[in-house]
């Protein structure tokens, strides 16, 4: 076969195909109920693509490579890329979830950053997340350093801590609401329930966040402080360094790569808590601010799921969802970037 | 050659292989879509495999707790018709319009469909068949209009609330239930009722829950009903459309206020700032407070605490003059699909349940509802189903205007003023205008 008739012949096929998948296309679009549309497209594709096979180019094997990722290429795009843009292009329109009818540029974003209530949800949520990294942390690694020492059954509290991020959140919420709301009032006589005031509200799901997340992140730091060389160990006893010193001056610096993995994970966990909030509290209770009743513990996963559910705005949902997705990616890359320097390389 | 021919078709197949799942996403699935609703059943399969065929018709029903009784109507209607009706039943906290939204997104919409009233109705609007020509359409007044007076909701049910009470404990208080029509009565009842509370048994008067996160709905959405509706004919529209331009009459909301803070004060401190709706009702179902602010949906809930006592609904009088009836009207309706492969089927379905005798029997026996019919001959046999009964038949009954208001505007807005009210923040005055304000700002938005 010589080169000119290849190349014309492959050219032909890609074009076909294409069309095939064109017309599959269009007719999925204006509604045909036809089979034949996704054997056509299938056909189509096939087509296109044993024609860019046979292409006699002299970029063969790239050309190759590209098609053997083709499989994984599209499933991203299908269903990572695909969802992400259409969620960056709906939020400019307003779409109801069902349908948009104009498209109104960056209107919903000025209208979110116009609400009180989404303010204050931004803010709140910055505070529950910087609180519960702390606490989180501070649990898990005091809870890691037990684990790893030399008490007795230490197998035993590993298992027993990691539990309850065995349950579900929405479960755990509810038996938590039901503890706050009875068992406390209970056991102390006369007192009322830790989630009817605003900032115990904010205690109350940061005591269950970092109850139920604290084992997880420990399991991490168990892992990491495993890690830290023996010899060092030993050569730092030989020396003559007591626990305290050994744990600043070699635990530490060693392990700090599990720290920027822990804080990066109880960052974005606590950033998206939605499950704890939404059993518990469900935003409650009421705060006066500035002369207006607002809901105090609505973090801002509440605010979005309440925004697209509860008041049907799908599109403003959505606008507060891409920010959210800015936000978030802002700030873990920044943690992620400055822990990395503090790292030690082995 | 026959290398590359090889590799060529292998590769063809792998692609092939690859893209059949996303091809066939394109054609209408059904299969996968059902994953997050609560009561899936094997039916569901039956329905998928069915629906090709346009035989079976598919509803989709908001109200779990009667879920059993209707598959049980629909297998007796299709021995007597031969029609299949596959339920299918949402409820129990799903997100019924985000499922549906789902269903129509992937093509695999249901041929009967749920929807909660006004801001649903402006959802869906252009997916509802025009129903002003069936034969129950002109038997109820309760059937949903849309703008241009046509008929396009089924209803299926009434719903009633008020202030329900425990007729044994207000018997002996020497209370009359009958009474209870005004401010003044009940000012008088509560005090009575709370100066015997420790021969009655009682912890408490009434049993209120105001808790924001959970019990807005009880809140703001029920008793601020009262405000929109109370006293006025059934579609008198003035509080509801003021309510709308962002304002409030404050005269009446002021009268609403002192009524509410009364309520709130007889009632069980705990319950009413941090109980659930569980708590709330356990506290008046075993007898330890006189009243509770829910409605005739009780009535299946009652067995469970073995509450053998009688009681009833009466008015939640919060004006000076005398206010007779409570807020009745239809929790929801049913919208048949206008672009479904058999709307004929549909129509003949609703018509059945609505007009034929084993259709009124399943409502009002089975499923313990109200019918809004005037033609059903059944008379319910639950305690607050009798209740709300006597005050529709007696054409004493007001209208949910509530369920006209913004969406969302009790679990955002006003939810939280009650709660701060019934904590004692705030004041009367301090409350109307909070209200009015919270309003206001949710409107402007």
């Amino acid at each position: 076969m010589n080169i000119q008739l290849k190349r014309t012949f492959s050219l032909i096929e890609i074009i076909l195909g294409l069309c095939a998948m064109a017309f599959a296309l269009y007719l999925d679009f204006t509604g045909s109920e036809s089979s034949y549309r996704g054997i056509l497209l299938v056909a189509g594709l096939i087509l296109a693509v044993a024609g860019l096979f046979i292409l006699p180019v002299k970029k063969h094997r790239a050309i190759v490579n590209i098609l053997f990722l083709l499989p994984v290429l599209l499933t991203f795009f299908f269903t990572v890329l695909n969802p992400f843009i259409q969620g960056i292009f709906l939020s400019m329109t307003d779409w109801n979830g069902i349908k948009f009818t104009k498209f109104t540029g960056i209107e919903n974003y000025i209208t979110m950053f116009r609400s009180g209530d989404y303010i204050y949800s931004f803010l709140i949520t910055f505070l529950f997340t910087i609180l519960n990294m702390i606490s989180v942390n501070i649990t898990a690694f005091v809870l890691a350093l037990l684990c790893t020492s030399k008490v007795r059954g230490k197998n035993f509290y590993r298992a027993s801590f990691f539990l309850p991020n065995l349950i579900g959140g929405i479960v755990l919420g509810y038996v938590w609401q039901f503890i706050f709301n009875k068992v406390f009032t209970a056991a102390i006589a006369g007192s009322q329930s830790m989630l009817t005031d605003p900032n115990l509200a904010l205690l109350a799901i940061l005591i269950v966040s970092t109850w139920q997340y604290a084992g997880y992140i420990m399991m991490i730091y168990v892992t990491g402080l495993q890690g830290v060389p023996r010899d060092i160990m030993e050569a730092s006893n030989v020396d003559g360094a007591n626990w305290w010193v050994t744990l600043r001056k070699i635990k530490i610096p060693m392990i700090a790569n599990t720290f920027t993995v822990c804080l990066f994970l109880t960052l974005v966990n606590s950033f998206k808590q939605f499950d704890l909030n939404f059993a518990i509290t469900n935003g409650a209770p009421s705060r006066i601010l500035q002369g207006k009743a607002i809901l105090s513990t609505e973090f801002m996963a509440l605010n979005i799921y309440k925004t697209a559910i509860a008041k049907n705005e799908y599109a403003l949902g959505q606008t507060k969802a891409v920010v959210f997705f800015i936000v978030l990616a802002v700030v873990s890359l920044t943690q992620v970037s400055i822990n990395k320097k503090k790292e030690v390389e082995l | 050659m026959k290398k590359r021919l090889l590799a060529v078709l292998l590769s063809a197949v792998l692609t092939a292989v690859s893209l059949t799942g996303c091809a066939s996403s394109s054609t209408p699935s059904t299969a996968g879509s059902n994953s997050n609703n609560s009561s899936t059943t094997e039916n569901d399969k039956t329905g998928s495999d069915s629906k090709g065929t346009g035989k079976a018709i598919r509803l989709v029903n908001g109200k779990i707790e009667i879920d059993n009784q209707l598959k049980a109507f629909a297998a007796a209607y299709k021995e007597r018709t031969g029609q299949e009706v596959i339920i299918e039943s949402l409820g129990g906290g799903a997100d019924i319009n985000g499922t549906l939204k789902g269903y129509l997104a992937t093509n695999n919409m249901p041929d009967i469909f749920v929807f909660g009233g006004e801001g649903d109705y402006q959802t869906w609007k252009d997916y509802m068949a025009d129903l002003s020509s069936e034969a129950w359409a002109s038997q109820t007044d309760f059937g949903f209009k849309d703008s241009a007076g046509k008929t396009v909701g089924f209803p299926y049910a009434v719903e009633g609330y008020g202030i329900t009470y425990n007729a044994d404990i207000l018997k002996k208080a020497g209370v009359d239930p009958k009474s209870l029509i005004n401010y003044d009565a009940y000012k008088a009842a509560f005090e009575k009722i709370d100066s015997m509370k420790e021969e009655l048994g009682l912890t408490a008067v009434c049993s209120v829950a105001a808790e924001a996160g959970q019990m807005y709905w009880s809140t703001a959405n029920h008793i601020f009903g009262y405000y929109l509706s109370a006293g006025l004919k059934r579609d008198d529209k003035t509080y509801i459309d003021m309510l709308k331009e962002g304002k409030v009459d404050e005269q009446r909301l002021g009268q609403f206020a002192d009524f509410t803070k009364m309520l709130f004060s007889y009632s069980d401190q705990n319950v009413l700032i941090s109980g659930t709706y569980d708590d709330q009702l356990a506290l008046w179902a075993q007898g330890k407070a006189a009243f509770i602010t829910q409605g005739n949906w009780i009535d299946p809930s009652l067995p469970s605490y073995n509450a053998t006592f009688d009681c009833g609904i009466a008015p939640l009088a919060f004006t000076k003059e005398d206010m007779p009836g409570i807020l009745a009207d239809c929790p929801s309706w049913w919208a048949v699909y206008n672009d479904g492969k058999n709307i004929d089927a549909c129509k003949a379905f609703l018509n059945d349940l609505a007009t034929s005798a084993e259709g009124q029997k399943a409502l009002v026996k089975d499923c313990g509802m109200i019918s809004p019919y005037k033609t059903c001959k059944e008379i319910p046999e639950t305690p607050l189903a009798v209740s709300l009964k006597s005050y529709i038949d007696a054409g004493n009954t007001y209208a949910w205007q509530w369920a006209k208001m913004p969406e969302g505007i009790a679990s955002n807005a006003t939810g939280v003023v009650f709660e701060l009210y019934a904590k004692g923040d705030i004041d009367k005055d301090g409350f109307v205008k909070m209200l009015g304000q919270a309003i206001a700002d949710y409107v402007k938005k």
